[in-house]
């Protein structure tokens, strides 16, 4: 499988990042310099900043991936599991980094687009997870449908091309207090997946797609998928359409101008503005 | 084949959280009312990622059912908060949150 591996330095690099613990400390590590990287890329209106952040970001993702991949194979799960290929370690890569620039570029418009990218790449992984039907669903709902509504309200509310983004965007509010809560919550979690005791919750099946993987090609994962959805959550599927009915009526009304609703009717009469 | 049908479990919850504390970050961070929203639907993506990942490893597809209810509630989010957000919009003509503060009480 690609990933890094130094066979010269093999002995060493399973006694340091070999057992459960170590590994913890260094992905929590990893964790941390992501975090003061980025704090240094939100908006603070300084530059150099930022990219020094861009710098320590990167060494964070490739240092945490080289350090999960070492780990899976090296460490106690190595006889149990094998690392995700190289498609999982690229597109994770690009969900994350673009996900950054949907947190952090000063202009909307471009974080939506940094948006459309992460999504882009969580179809792939769910491609690799065996959810095709998901990943179409999820590009056409995500990229098609909600983020066309975004980039029409930044269209609608920015105050345009040419003038330089709004104060608002180029300082963000509380950038310490902000990383700090989110990054302690993720070191909880990672604490939680990986210093925890390996149980058999929480090893990999060998691989995971065996019971799909016979349908791989034909379209029974989605008609297993239709069959669950109307066995079990019939009518939640329904509440789920009443929801979004609800939520377009009440778009429009909420979004609507106040005019008089004479004018609103007799639109067709008064000539276009 | 060997490269693309052995995901590991670990790595994509690790993967999900990660997209959702990024998403925390800039909804906290952030003060462009449009950015706050575009930052939950990133959370959304995390979490998205961990339910398929589940139903991967339990080899059902209850996990792809609960991500049509979450893709259905994400969208009917993105369309109400975004008709908030053009009605303050129009209100204060900025996006800034902090034009909202007086509403503290």
């Amino acid at each position: 499988m690609d990933r890094v591996r130094r066979p010269a330095a093999g002995g060493t690099v399973r006694g340091i990042l070999g057992t459960g613990a170590t590994m913890n400390n260094w992905l929590l590590a990893a964790t941390a310099v992501g975090a003061i990287s980025l704090y240094l890329m939100l908006p603070h209106g300084r530059r150099r900043m930022s990219q020094f952040g861009a710098l320590l970001g990167v060494l964070a993702l490739g240092g945490g991936f080289v350090e999960l991949g070492l780990w899976l194979s090296h460490g106690p799960l190595a006889a149990a599991v094998a690392p995700a290929g190289i498609f999982f370690y690229v597109f994770a890569a690009i969900a994350l980094a673009s996900a950054v620039g949907v947190v952090c570029h000063p202009r909307p418009i471009y974080c939506a687009l940094y948006f459309v990218l992460v999504t882009l790449s969580v179809a792939a992984l769910l491609i690799l997870l065996l959810a095709e039907f998901m990943a179409v669903v999820l590009i056409v709902i995500y990229a098609g449908a909600i983020l066309v509504t975004y980039v029409f309200v930044i269209m609608l509310a920015s105050p345009g091309g040419g003038i330089p983004a709004a104060d608002y965007d180029r300082v963000s509010a509380d950038p310490l207090l902000a990383v700090l809560v989110s990054f302690v919550f993720l070191g909880m979690i990672l604490q939680r997946l990986f210093g925890g005791p390996m149980d058999g919750f929480m090893l990999a099946r060998a691989p995971l797609a065996s019971g799909h993987a016979a349908a791989a090609g034909s379209f029974a994962g989605l008609a297993a998928l239709g069959a669950n959805l109307y066995a079990h959550y019939a009518l939640p599927l329904e509440l789920a359409g009443i929801l979004l009915t609800i939520s377009l009526v009440g778009a429009v009304m909420i979004s609507r101008k106040h005019e008089p609703v004479v004018r609103i009717l007799g639109a067709a009469d008064v000539p276009a503005e | 084949m060997n490269s693309l049908a052995q995901p590991i479990l670990l790595e994509y919850l690790a993967l999900g959280a990660a997209l959702f504390a990024i998403g925390l970050v800039g909804f906290l961070a952030r003060r462009n009312l449009i950015l706050i929203f575009l930052s939950t639907e990133l959370m959304f993506q995390g979490i998205i990622i961990n339910l398929i990942a589940f139903s991967c490893y339990y080899q059902n597809t209850a996990g792809q059912s609960f991500v049509i209810f979450v893709l259905s509630i994400a969208a009917a989010e993105a369309a109400l908060a975004l008709g908030l957000v053009v009605l303050l919009f129009r209100r204060r003509r900025t996006l800034n949150v902090d034009a909202w503060s007086d509403l503290r009480g």
